[in-house]
């Protein structure tokens, strides 16, 4: 369908849309013309991909400015998802119109996913995939192979250098598996000419880390100019992303590799100086005219990815005691042995790094200002040696990116080393955590570089918390309702057993007995009415093991068992992917199957439990983080600090925007239903902090329900879903035909006029007001009408 | 300054071992001794075992018992490593004795570059000190020695600039912690502060409640409603009104409970049959009364309100348990002294002649069984 919003032609690749869609469109419109910010709350299953990307890009080609998208979605699934999506959009668009637009549209994700080379692309990790592909692509491999050696190179990577560097593949919206059938028919490396191309793109879409990790994105998002509309999907967990980008940990284990990581580098150095000292020489003349200097020559292959520093620091020369080689490995190794002392005290110490710093100078003569440079001095020296194992050297680059980190910023950071692994533990394991407590610092670069930076998802709620803690200014906040034709799904507050005792997952009662018999009582009761799949969130996987066993000696599982597959998400990732697939399965042939699973965990996030895979989801607790870890401790505090949010503003806010996921899950659409049954005493109190769409669905009769008193609305509501439901009966109400869209139109403009009507009748009363006031109160009936303000109908009172 | 310097191998002037579970003089495991410490003279680097050191050093300086080592050692000298390499130890060592010479910083110097070069070169004369050749050693040597006699007023400058600055580093950092702590304390009494007030607020609620005067109680359902304020105040007024008006027909009597005499004695004048009586507005009879009036007011002697304490119940008084559920301390009180007081007037005997149809003994049991009522309460 097709229409306007405002002077903006909008081309939408389905016959009906969403009021919300609609809305949300308009409100997207109105931030890309003031160029600002947004945070956006759309219900999960109301089509905001195709929203978003359908009001993009008539943006882009409507405009002469012709801004770019950058849209950063979480997992490879997604990104694949919206790629679908977009190729569908533009092929509606060029029947439309009647032709090809000038368009190209791109998906980056790793090399692991993008490789074509035989044996690389056989690599189980990601990372041994990266540094083989280096191996057989940098710069000085090339170089040798024209010098005639016999060295290894990739075919894909250099039959790209033959093609035109700003066409190295048609105009069009290539998904990641159309890349690749792309690449794999002209011979050319699908990874390289995405990175490659990606200046040359209209919409770009990748995940998180290009743009947050500042490791990364240096690299990649370089390029991207100022006007970029900058969208993030699924972001509410978009302060974690940045906060663990820039956190790192480091063990005793990492030290010693990182040591073993120094003494290679050193030999391969002595080694250099016997058959090429003029290499040595080389670097050594450009690292004293700067950092960039040294760097340009390759901007693509860099060999390792660094920190963030500020620009004007790339810019100087690097400091004189760490500019020849081995002078810069024996900073390193001083550095590591330093660390090493560091983690053999036996308590748990928490440190600024400026205190860090302070008591590294003394102890070890190392100065704040090459600590800085370390990262990049690493990186300059590997490719001169030029060695290609870079996996030999993740934990000496761990060691260098956190020195950088420490030595570069003072406020955000905190250094806690713990050296056991909990309270009771025996045998030491210390960890140094150099933990980021600031969102803002990752994610600042990010909104200083572009005008419009969209954060969007189906829960966001509170909004305003967002803007708070990423430090950032909005043009538009806004939540959207879901408007449904019936209600489609129920959410329920269940917080007694059925014996009228109250239950929750409060640490002084989440043991006892009765609670979890109460729990089980209520997980029977569920399986029994829900037809197919029944999802259920615990927690913790701590909690969830611990009620499962009570639960097996209880007999409960024996019951549900009776009505239910029962299976288990563990913390393995393949497991739970054969767990989930099985689950699946029994959803489809009519055995149902409950999924046991955690509110923090994968399946939370990423899978969807539409139509028969999740007919109810139940979410047994409050999934509160463990505040006992002294991150998260120093990161509240951080928090009240800066941004003055109290500690349990953010835990309930946390807490319930993982509990929101999970709600979540169940519903994918509009034909879609569900049951949402949130289980805990404390959610009584929490329903406001739940998005809009589905606080406002929760009636007041459904807050304080018991199990049997849940089970029994949750069936009535069941036998209405089971009522025949046709598309009709959505029609006008949650899903407009150009028709009733056109109406809204009208009617909103209408409303636009009458208030601006308005507006300019009482301006003018206003006025006449005034000069009625002067002559005794004779406009007292134009006081009455307009019924300004409290004010000035007291003062109508009072007459 | 393109001159090669030596071996860099770190090892070339002291000794790696990591001496970390064996004393290599003794042979003594960690195993054997959990608490073992190890001490290096930084003559040599050569580490022992502190019973090692005790054994050959505390008669007097001798020689170092590692094989090959011939130096001279003292026990004064002896110390623990702050390093687990002892190489890196050495050369910090080393770094500190050049830093406290080469001490020039970045703003004593025309240009960036030359700073970085003035870097570069002691950074080479540090690593000729550390594992240079023995010529390259002494003519480092030979360079500090000049270096400081040269410079000797401008290193001490320094020096104290220095100084200063790592105090005031120090003193920063001392005064941020301590501003750190002083909020973290703020941010926790004001938590507790809130809770307190949330807590003596709902007391206050419960409070009004209990010390319910009729109108008291009525104002607090008043408060509960919120917007019909108005209409009831309306209400009242309008229940005032008849109020007055049936008084005054009745010729006498006040308003509330009078009214209901004065109803009675109405219908005693007038003997006219069938009259239907006529309905009074509901809210004139006041408060339902369940005792009919009987007065509960103590009168030979008086309870003050929050005055009369007991040890026993002191406790309960914070305690939410009881505190939660409207439990008045004061009415317990009261009661107390009603049980205490209530047999005085009472004369057994009379009672008897009377005959209630009480003996004795079973007195004695139901005021036993009182008593240890009494006490229960006391427990729970
Ligand atoms: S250049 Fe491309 S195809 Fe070749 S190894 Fe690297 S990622 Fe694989
Ligand atoms: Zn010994
Ligand atoms: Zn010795």
């Amino acid at each position: 369908m097709e229409f306007n919003i405002d002077d903006l032609p909008v081309l939408f690749p389905y016959p009906r849309i969403y009021p919300e869609q609609y809305a949300y469109m308009v409100d997207l419109k109105r931030t890309l013309d003031a160029g600002g910010n947004a945070v956006l709350e759309m219900p999960s299953g109301t089509g905001k991909t195709v929203t978003l990307l359908s009001l993009i890009v008539a943006y882009q080609q409507h405009y002469p400015s012709h801004r770019k998208l950058v849209y950063c979605s979480r997992t490879m699934s997604e990104i694949e998802k919206a790629l679908v999506e977009l190729k569908a959009l533009m092929k509606f668009r060029a029947e439309r119109l009647g032709r090809e637009e000038d368009f190209r549209a791109l998906g980056l994700t790793s090399r692991k996913n993008l490789c074509l080379h035989p044996s690389v692309r056989r690599e189980k990790s990601g990372n041994i995939v990266d540094a083989r592909c280096r191996s057989l692509t940098a710069g000085f491999v090339k170089e040798k192979k024209e010098k005639g050696e016999d060295v290894e190179v990739c075919v894909y990577h250099d039959n790209l250098d033959l093609l035109e560097p700003h066409n190295l593949i048609p105009n069009g919206v290539w998904t990641l598996d159309g890349l690749l059938r792309y690449g794999e028919q002209h011979k050319q490396c699908p990874y390289f000419t995405a990175r490659r191309m990606m200046q040359y793109c209209n919409v770009i879409i990748y995940s998180y880390h290009y743009l947050l990790d500042p490791k990364i994105a240096e690299r990649v998002s370089k390029d991207l100019p100022k006007d970029c509309i900058v969208v993030f999907d699924e972001a509410h967990n978009i302060d974690n992303v940045c906060i663990e980008s820039l956190s790192t940990d480091i063990t005793e284990d990492s030290l010693r590799r990182a040591s073993r990581g120094a003494q290679f580098l050193d030999n391969k150095i002595n080694e250099m100086r016997e058959s090429d000292q003029k290499k040595l020489q080389d670097e050594y003349e450009k690292l004293v005219q700067g950092l960039r200097g040294a760097e340009d020559s390759q901007p693509e292959d860099a060999f390792m990815a660094n920190p963030i520093l500020p620009a004007d620091l790339l810019k100087e020369a690097v400091p004189g005691n760490i500019r020849r080689a081995e002078h810069f490995v024996a900073f390193l190794r001083r550095f590591i042995e330093y660390l090493k002392t560091r983690m053999k005290v036996r308590q748990v110490i928490s440190e600024t790094p400026p205190s860090f710093l302070a008591h590294l100078k003394e102890y070890t003569f190392i100065e704040k200002k090459p600590l800085r440079f370390c990262a990049e001095r690493l990186t300059s020296l590997v490719r001169t040696l030029e060695l290609t194992n870079i996996e030999d050297f993740q934990p000496l680059q761990e060691v260098a990116t956190f020195a950088t980190l420490v030595a570069t910023y003072e406020k955000g950071f905190l250094l806690i080393l713990e050296p056991y692994e909990s309270d009771t533990a025996e045998v030491p394991n210390p960890v140094l955590h150099f933990t980021c407590l600031d969102a803002a610092i990752a994610i600042k670069p990010v909104f200083e570089r572009f005008d419009s930076v969209i954060i969007t998802s189906g829960t966001l709620s509170p909004l305003e918390m967002y803007p708070k803690m990423l430090d950032f200014p909005t043009v538009v906040q806004e939540s959207y309702n879901m408007t449904l034709a019936r209600r489609s799904f129920l959410p329920l507050i269940v917080t007694r057993g059925s014996d009228q005792s109250p239950i929750s997952t409060g640490f002084q009662v989440r043991n006892e007995p009765g609670v979890v018999r109460n729990y089980g009582n209520l997980l029977t009761e569920f399986a029994k009415i829900t037809p197919d799949g029944l999802v259920v969130f615990f927690p913790s996987y701590l909690y969830m093991e611990s009620i499962i066993s009570m639960w097996q000696g209880m007999g409960i599982l024996d019951e549900v068992w009776k009505y239910k597959l029962i299976l288990v998400e563990t913390p393995d990732a393949q497991e739970t992917s054969l767990a989930l697939e099985t689950y699946r399965t029994a959803c489809c042939n009519g055995r149902g199957a409950v999924l046991l699973c955690v509110a923090r965990g994968k399946v939370s996030e990423g899978i969807d439990f539409d139509h028969q895979y999740g007919r109810a989801v139940l979410c047994i607790g409050v999934p509160f983080q463990y505040t006992e870890s002294r991150i998260l401790k120093a990161r509240l505090e951080f928090l009240r600090e800066t941004y003055r949010i109290r500690e349990n503003d953010f835990l309930s806010f946390d807490a319930m925007r993982h509990a929101a996921q999970c709600l979540g899950r169940v519903l994918r659409g509009k034909d879609d239903y569900g049951l949402m049954v949130l289980a805990d005493r404390r959610f009584q109190k929490k329903r406001a902090q739940l998005p809009k769409w589905i606080a406002q669905a929760i009636l007041d009769a459904d807050v304080n329900l018991s199990t049997d008193m849940a089970v029994s609305s949750a069936r009535r509501f069941l036998r209405t879903m089971a009522q025949p439901f046709r598309a009709k009966d959505q029609e006008g109400i949650s899903t407009w035909s150009i028709e009733d869209l056109r109406k809204h139109q009208e009617k909103m403009d209408e409303e636009r006029i009458r208030e601006l009507q308005a507006e300019q009748e009482r301006a003018e009363n206003g006025e006449a007001n005034a000069g009625a006031a002067a002559g005794g109160w004779d406009g007292k009936e134009s006081d009455y009408e307009m019924d300004e303000d409290a004010e000035a109908e007291l003062m109508a009172l009072d007459n | 300054m393109s001159r090669k310097p030596g071996s860099t191998s770190a090892s070339a002037g002291a000794p790696a071992i990591s001496t970390e579970d064996m004393c290599p003089v003794c042979k003594t495991m960690r195993y054997l001794n959990k608490d073992m410490e190890f001490l290096i003279n930084p003559e040599c680097y050569h580490s022992m075992c502190v019973n090692c050191v005790n054994r050959l050093f505390n008669d007097g300086p001798n020689q170092c018992p590692y094989a090959g080592c011939h130096r001279t050692l003292r026990r004064k000298g002896f110390r623990s490593a702050f390093f687990g390499d002892l190489a890196v130890e050495r050369e910090v060592d080393i770094r500190r004795r050049v830093a406290a010479v080469f001490n020039q910083v970045e703003d004593d110097f025309e240009t960036l570059d030359d700073y970085n070069n003035y870097l570069q070169m002691v950074e080479d004369l540090t690593f000729d000190l550390v594992n240079g050749s023995d010529a390259r050693r002494r003519q480092a040597e030979a360079t500090l020695q000049q270096w400081e006699a040269e410079h000797r007023a401008e290193i001490e400058r320094n020096r104290r600039a220095g100084r200063d600055a790592d105090d005031a580093a120090r003193r920063r950092i001392a005064a941020e912690r301590e501003a750190a702590r002083q909020r973290r304390v703020d941010a926790l009494r004001e938590a507790e502060q809130e809770k307190l007030d949330r807590a003596r607020s709902r007391e206050a609620e419960l409070d009004s409640l209990a010390s319910a005067g009729p109108d008291s109680a009525s104002r607090v359902q008043l408060k509960r409603r919120g917007g019909q304020v108005a209409a009831q105040r309306a209400l009242d007024a309008a229940v005032g009104a008849a109020e007055a008006a049936s008084g005054g027909a009745s010729g006498g009597g006040g308003a509330g409970g009078a009214s209901g005499v004065g109803g009675a004695s109405d219908v005693g004048r007038l003997s006219i049959r069938g009259l239907k009586e006529k309905k009074k507005p509901a809210a004139s009879e006041g408060p339902y009364d369940p005792f009919g009036g009987l007065e509960f007011t103590p009168s030979r002697y008086r309870v003050l309100p929050g005055v009369h304490t007991h040890p026993g119940i002191e406790k309960y008084k914070s305690d939410p348990a009881h505190v939660t559920g409207g439990y008045d301390f004061d009415d317990y009180t009261a009661r107390a002294m009603f049980e205490a007081f209530a047999g005085l007037a009472v004369f057994v005997e009379d009672e008897k002649e009377v005959g209630v149809g009480l003996s004795a003994s079973e007195v004695t049991a139901i005021s036993a069984g009182i008593a240890a009522v009494g006490d229960k309460m006391d427990l729970d």
